[in-house]
Parts: C-alpha cells; sequence; structure tokens
C-alpha cells in the first residue's frame, strides 16, 4: 500500500533524538470515542423516555424479567475485572498471563451474547420490535449494546493476535489499554440498560 | 394573440429550465469529485433553478411539484451538510498543523480516511438522483411525510444513511482536530496565545462529538421505521413524529455553530492582520466563541416553537436563543474596534470579511427576531425564515471561505489572486446576494410560505420574486468571477513569497506552498503574533527541534504548550481510502436491505481495519 517506488530508507524504530516517544494517542482517540459513543447511548435511552412520555404506562403486562439481565450484568463486570488484570499483567511484563486474559474475555463475551439470545428467545414469546414503539426501542437499544460488544469481541480479536504486548515505539503503542478501555465502556453501557430498561419498570405502574 | 405570447413564455421557460437542470446535473456530479469552488458553483445552479421556478407563478411548466422538492431537498442537504461543514474542515485539514507549528495532524491515516469517507458519502448520496430516488423532504425531513406510505422510493433511505457515513467521517475529523490542538501545538503556545482560528475549530470540533450522535440515531430509527417494519414515529403504534424533531434540532442547531464559528474564526484571524494590529479583545472573543458552542446546546427548541409546548419551556429557549446574540455580539464589536483603532487595508480579502461581518449583523438580527416566541409564530416556515438562514449562511460562511480564499490561497498555490477581479466578484457578489436575498424578508413577511412550487398571480409577490432570481443570477455571476480568477492565478499570477500580507500566524513563516511534509524544525512560539514580534525560531542552539530522522513532531503540554515528547507519524498509505470504499460498500448495500453483502462489507472493513492497525516498521525520511 504505502508507496514503495519511494527510495526510503528502512528503520525498524524511529528515532527520536533526546525526546521520549510519544503513546498516548490512541488514549486520548479511545477516550473521544467513548465520549461520542456515550452520547448515542445517552441519545437512546432519552428517546426510551421520550417515547414513554406521553403514556400511562408501557404496552406490556409485566416488566421485563430480571434473572437473566442480572446474569449478563454478572458475566460483563467480572469479564471487565479480567481485563484489568491483564493490564496489570502487562504492566508486569508477563505477556502470557496477558494474553490469556483477552482469550478469557472474549470468552465471556461470547457467552454474554449466548445468554442475550436466550434472553431474546424468551422475550419474542410476548414481544416483539414490530409490535409498537417498546419493542422497538427496547430491541434496539439492547442490540445497539450487543453491536458494541460485537465490535468489542473483534478489537479484542485483533488483540488476541496481536504479536506483541510490551513497551514498543512502533505504533500502536498501547493497544491492550485501549481495547480494555473500550470494552470497559461497553460493560458500563449495560451497567445502565439494565436499570433503564429492566429495573426501573418493576418500580413503576406494575407492581412488583 | 395572448394565448400565443403565453405558450411562448411557457416555451422559453421549458427550454430555460431543461438547461439548468441538465446543467445542475452535471454540476451534481462534479461537485463530488473537484473543490471547493465548484461546490458552490452547483449552489448558485440550484438556487438559480429554485429561483426561476418562483418567478414564473402558475405557469405550467414542465418541472413538476415533486421534482421541485427534490431540487430544493438536495440544494438544503447538499449544502448543510456536505459543503458548509466540510469546506471548513477542508481549511482546519490544512491549516490547522501550520498554525499550531506541528509537522502533521495528529492521527494522519484517520485524517485521510475522514477525506474519503466524506466523498464516498457524497457520491452515496447522489446515487439516489441519479437513479430517479432523490430525497424530496427538505433538509430536515420531518417525520411523519418520510415515512413509507408517502415516501415509498429509495431517496429518504440515501438520505438516512448517507447522513450516517458522513456522521463518521465528521466524527473521525472533530477527533483528529481536538487531540491535534490540544496536544499538538508548538512549544510555547500555551491556551492563551492560540490563534484564534484555533479556538473555533476546538469549539465545533467538541460541539461534533456531542452533537452528532443525535442524528446518527435519527436516521437510524428513519431507517428501521421505513425499512425493518419497527414504530419511533408513528403515533398509531406509540411512537411519536416529534421524537425525529427532538433528536434532529438536538444534532441541528449545534451543528448551525459547526457551519458558523470556523468562519468567524477566519475572520478573526484576516481583520486584524489588514488592519495592521492586533485584535481588539482577544480573551472576549476567545470565550465567546466558546460560550456560543456550549450555549448553542440550549437552544433546539426553537426550531419547534409552534409544535406546542409549555411557556416555561419555550421561555427557556427563547432566552438561551437571545443569549447566543449576546456572544456573537461581543465578536462583533471586537472586529469593529479592531478596525477602528487600525489602519484598515482594502484587499479583496479584507473586503469579504467586512462584507461577511455586515451581512452576519442582518442575519443576526433577524434570527433574534424569530428567536421572540409569538413573532416565531407568525414567521414560521415562511421566506423571512429562508432570508434568515442564507444570511447567516452565506453572511457567516460563504463571504468569509471567500475572504479565506483571498487570503490563504497563495500561501497554497504560491501565487496571488488577481485584487481587481478579486473585487468585482466582491461587490458583485454582494450585491447580488442582497437583491436576491432581502427581498425574501419583505415577502416573507406577506405570508408567502417557504417550499412552494409556485402561487397565486392575486398576491401580487411576483415583482418581489423576479427581482429575487436576478439577484440570484448576479450573485452566480460573481462567484464564477471568482473562479475565473482562481485559474487565471494558477497560471499567471505574481508569486507570493512566504509572507504577502505581511501576517501575524505561524504559516507564513512557511514558504509558499509548503513543502509536503513541512516544517523539519518545529518553532517555538513566544507570543500571540509570533511573525510580527519576537519570533524565536533560531533560538535552538542545540537543534533539539530538527526532527529529521524520521516522520516525528512534537508533543506538547494542555495549557503551557510545554514541550514533553516525539510523536511518531504514520507512513503514507491507502488502507485508509481501501477501508472507505468497503463502508461505501457497507451502505449502499444497506440502502436496498442485501443482508449477505452489508456482512461481507463488514468483515472486509474489520480486515482492513487490522491491517491498517498492524504494527509496521516507520520509515525515515531522509
Amino acid at each position: 500500500m504505502s508507496s514503495i517506488a519511494q527510495p526510503l530508507v528502512t528503520q525498524a524504530e524511529p528515532h527520536t533524538g533526546a525526546w521520549p516517544l510519544e503513546t498516548n494517542r490512541g488514549i486520548y482517540a479511545v477516550y473521544s470515542v467513548i465520549a461520542t459513543e456515550g452520547t448515542l447511548f445517552i441519545c437512546l435511552f432519552a428517546s426510551y423516555y421520550f417515547l414513554g412520555a406521553d403514556k400511562y404506562r408501557w404496552s406490556i403486562d409485566a416488566p421485563p424479567k430480571l434473572m437473566k439481565a442480572f446474569l449478563m450484568l454478572a458475566i460483563l463486570i467480572s469479564s471487565s475485572l479480567v481485563m484489568m488484570w491483564g493490564e496489570r499483567m502487562v504492566k508486569r511484563a508477563e505477556y502470557a498471563h496477558a494474553r490469556a486474559a483477552v482469550l478469557i474475555t472474549i470468552l465471556m463475551g461470547l457467552v454474554f451474547l449466548g445468554v442475550q439470545a436466550s434472553e431474546y428467545k424468551d422475550h419474542w414469546k410476548t414481544l416483539t420490535p414490530f409490535m409498537d414503539s417498546y419493542g422497538s426501542i427496547f430491541y434496539t437499544i439492547t442490540t445497539f449494546h450487543a453491536a458494541h460488544v460485537i465490535m468489542g469481541i473483534l478489537m479484542l480479536g485483533y488483540l488476541a493476535v496481536l504479536p506483541k504486548y510490551g513497551p514498543t515505539k512502533l505504533p500502536p503503542h498501547r493497544p491492550y489499554r485501549v481495547v480494555s478501555l473500550y470494552w470497559h465502556f461497553v460493560d458500563v453501557i449495560w451497567v445502565f440498560v439494565v436499570l433503564l430498561l429492566y429495573i426501573i419498570p418493576h418500580f413503576q405502574v406494575y407492581g412488583f | 394573440m395572448d394565448n400565443f405570447a403565453a405558450q411562448r413564455v411557457r416555451k422559453a421557460v421549458d427550454c430555460v429550465f431543461a438547461r439548468t437542470v441538465s446543467r445542475l446535473k452535471r454540476y451534481r456530479a462534479i461537485c463530488e469529485r473537484r473543490t471547493d469552488l465548484d461546490n458552490r458553483s452547483a449552489v448558485a445552479g440550484q438556487h438559480a433553478a429554485k429561483r426561476c421556478k418562483c418567478a414564473v407563478h402558475e405557469a405550467e411548466i414542465k418541472l413538476a411539484p415533486e421534482m421541485y422538492d427534490r431540487l430544493f431537498s438536495m440544494h438544503g442537504i447538499t449544502m448543510i451538510f456536505w459543503y458548509a461543514s466540510p469546506i471548513l474542515t477542508g481549511f482546519s485539514v490544512y491549516l490547522v498543523p501550520l498554525m499550531a507549528g506541528a509537522r502533521d495532524i495528529a492521527y494522519p491515516r484517520l485524517n485521510s480516511f475522514t477525506y474519503w469517507s466524506y466523498l464516498f458519502s457524497g457520491i452515496l448520496l447522489y446515487v439516489g438522483p441519479l437513479i430517479g430516488q432523490s430525497p424530496h423532504a427538505g433538509w430536515f425531513s420531518y417525520m411523519p411525510y418520510t415515512n413509507i406510505v408517502y415516501s415509498p422510493t429509495h431517496g429518504m433511505d440515501f438520505y438516512a444513511i448517507a447522513l450516517i457515513f458522513l456522521g463518521i467521517s465528521t466524527t473521525g475529523g472533530a477527533i483528529n482536530f481536538i487531540i491535534t490542538i490540544l496536544r499538538f501545538r508548538a512549544p510555547g503556545m500555551a491556551i492563551s496565545k492560540m490563534p484564534l482560528f484555533l479556538y473555533s475549530t476546538l469549539t465545533i470540533s467538541c460541539t461534533i462529538i456531542f452533537a452528532m450522535p443525535a442524528l446518527t440515531l435519527a436516521c437510524i430509527f428513519m431507517e428501521l421505521e421505513r425499512r425493518w417494519g419497527m414504530h419511533f414515529f408513528g403515533v398509531a403504534s406509540g411512537g411519536s413524529p416529534l421524537l425525529w424533531q427532538q433528536l434532529f434540532w438536538f444534532f441541528g442547531h449545534p451543528w448551525v455553530y459547526v457551519i458558523f464559528l470556523p468562519a468567524t474564526g477566519m475572520v478573526s484571524m484576516i481583520i486584524p492582520v489588514f488592519s495592521r494590529r492586533p485584535i481588539v479583545g482577544y480573551t472576549y472573543v476567545a470565550l465567546s466563541t466558546i460560550l456560543t458552542g456550549l450555549v448553542g446546546f440550549s437552544v433546539w427548541l426553537h426550531h419547534m416553537f409552534t409544535v406546542g409546548m409549555s411557556d416555561l419551556t419555550m421561555s427557556f429557549f427563547s432566552a438561551g436563543s437571545m443569549m447566543i446574540s449576546v456572544f456573537t455580539t461581543v465578536t462583533i464589536f471586537a472586529w469593529l474596534a479592531t478596525v477602528w483603532k487600525g489602519r484598515p487595508i482594502a484587499t479583496t480579502s479584507m473586503l469579504y470579511a467586512l462584507g461577511s461581518v455586515a451581512l452576519l449583523v442582518i442575519g443576526g438580527l433577524s434570527g433574534v427576531v424569530t428567536g421572540i416566541i409569538p413573532v416565531d409564530w407568525q414567521l414560521h416556515n415562511t421566506y423571512y425564515v429562508v432570508a434568515h438562514i442564507h444570511y447567516v449562511l452565506i453572511g457567516a460562511n460563504v463571504f468569509p471561505v471567500f475572504a479565506g480564499l483571498y487570503y490563504w490561497l497563495p500561501k497554497m498555490t504560491g501565487r496571488m489572486m488577481n485584487e481587481r477581479l478579486g473585487k468585482w466578484s466582491f461587490w458583485v457578489m454582494f450585491i447580488g446576494f442582497n437583491i436576491g436575498f432581502f427581498p425574501m424578508h419583505i415577502v416573507g413577511l406577506m405570508g408567502m410560505p417557504r417550499r412552494i412550487y409556485t402561487y397565486s398571480s392575486a398576491l401580487g409577490l411576483q415583482p418581489m420574486n423576479e427581482l429575487m432570481t436576478y439577484g440570484a443570477f448576479i450573485l452566480g455571476i460573481g462567484i464564477l468571477l471568482s473562479i475565473i480568477n482562481l485559474f487565471y492565478s494558477l497560471r499567471r499570477g505574481a508569486l507570493a513569497g512566504n509572507n504577502p500580507w505581511n501576517s501575524d500566524g505561524l504559516e507564513w513563516a512557511m514558504s509558499s506552498p509548503p513543502p509536503s511534509y513541512e516544517v523539519v524544525h518545529i518553532p517555538s512560539v513566544s507570543t500571540r503574533h509570533p511573525l510580527w514580534d519576537d519570533f524565536d525560531e533560531a533560538e535552538d542552539s542545540d537543534d533539539e527541534r530538527v526532527l529529521s530522522n524520521a516522520r516525528l513532531t512534537i508533543t506538547s503540554s494542555l495549557l503551557d504548550a510545554e514541550p514533553l515528547a516525539a510523536a511518531s507519524m504514520a507512513n503514507l498509505t491507502l488502507v485508509p481510502m481501501f477501508l472507505a470504499l468497503a463502508l461505501f460498500g457497507l451502505f449502499l448495500a444497506l440502502v436496498f436491505k442485501l443482508l449477505w453483502l452489508c456482512l461481507a462489507a463488514v468483515i472486509v472493513t474489520f480486515l482492513l481495519g487490522c491491517y491498517w492497525l498492524w504494527p509496521r516498521p516507520i520509515k525515515g525520511e531522509l
């Protein structure tokens, strides 16, 4: 892809002279992405409330069941803990452990998606996205989150095959940190989804 | 006899229309591929077609009402989304690293990706009209008119999906500018010494980060409702058409500042140079820029005063809208004071900048008027609003862009533009624009609604409308003069030298045009006007800031711009283009719901992304 025709001197690593190497650019970028994607989810939640604002209650007989949502929450939060452990392993230069953490996190993400599929299957009996605005917004929010989980798993997959985690002078400088930040973000979003879509309806007019 | 004359008029009109429409089609094709100047000739063409249409009341002409809807919709969509912000982004991509004294923008490959995805999203938008399925509901596309029942073609799908695609590009650009401006400024360029253009670019980039998702989501909802059988906007299924309006304007009003603030930033750079003194009230201008971006998030409901809401809500948003005008006024008075206290020189660039101030005042005042709730109820959806939007967007976007072109083109091309032709162009544009758009205030107050393809001759609106059509053509001629000037100057213009205007900014320390990989010696800055004051480019005895051994640039701290480290820049690569192409395939497949193609495009995108991010050796430059 790069311009092969130019007579360029190839260096294995950039020689930065007296300067230390800047390695935080990826971190800044992922924080920016998190800011904008977080706003996307805020807009989704705002739409959920806007659609509900002119109704006495949603057109469902009972609020969503909590068991599987809590199970998924537990899976995601523990996967975040695994990733944090992995980050610590990178800092300690125990790269084999760090890679194991990535693989475990991928597995947990896949389990999450599996549980979500079975949760959808349960839900589908009483609610589809084509019924009314509640079904549409419920499935849109949860599917959006699932899409972000898939995105996270793809990023973790890239991380899993990346040859080197340690300090490198070649960009990407800190891929492990970048991917784990994104993964934590996806997990935090699920906390809000559970709170707003699963728990709070139980305190509304449906009764416990 | 009378009948015969009428028939001849109709034939003549038909002929003009056929020609304008065919020209328009050509413009459409061109303006996606060529530079921004061409974009503006497209707007002139579209204006002309629109104006022609309105000048002939109740005429039996071949341009059907549907065609008129498509024309004004494509005009609005192209201008608001694919011209007004991207042209300023173009200036920013070129100028931000030069002004900041960095060697390149923070993420060069992302930069390349945002350009290609901008281009491909524009092409995607214009695929629709080319296959006869064009958006037709104006640039804000209110639901439920855009629902599948009333809009069965793929036109609105192209609108929604092209906008999602463009949103990716715009967000990428915004991230790039934020990090470049915050971390890649030359040593010594503290936050209190940044050029004002960097302030406005930084502000709008932050605005984009928090405003763009609302549009993306609105477009996703629209697509899900139209093609996937979901319910968000239909009242019968528990939705609300207001959801579209809320999401769209939550994005839409901050977007007005996105296409307005960088242009004021450009004016703030140009007026001091040609007044031969530093800008008056630098701190206040910088603060009002940031506050405009911030308060811009709390005014969006003023687009919706007529939909019905509580008095308290309306008052809050009316007050917010009024507050913005205070910030704009601070900026305008700072410019006026700069001219007043300085020794102004009437170059073409300065004329455009001052013309922009005049037009912005008119547009701003009509904005204050429409911000008053009861007046807004009267003026909503009339030509008055059309006048307002055009005074703001042409006054505070097109005129500053021309000022910027006459000011910075010598830097970009190495050749001066012709001043005589430029001044002609300015006056023709200025007069033509005012003839073309000022009467809109009057016909609006008389009650002429916007977006109508014809009107009754009994209303007495025709003379005004004819006048406006002439004005639009005069404006077009003025723009044409500048385009001629550009091509003339590219060949015959006088050589510019490093600093033809005797300006103050870092970009003028470079040769014109700057070498492709810009500075090897990162400058160091100690004042707001490095080239006017003591410029200590040479005070680097150990050659510490000479980064000649690889593609490197210096990063510095957020507030004081203390140099911290050297950042390596990526190699030249075409991967971002292929990635944008893969996304183009994805979005085109989404329009037609070809799901297997979508999946394939996603996989290709992912693999290209991995290839892009794979660690590989950095090549040395020398």
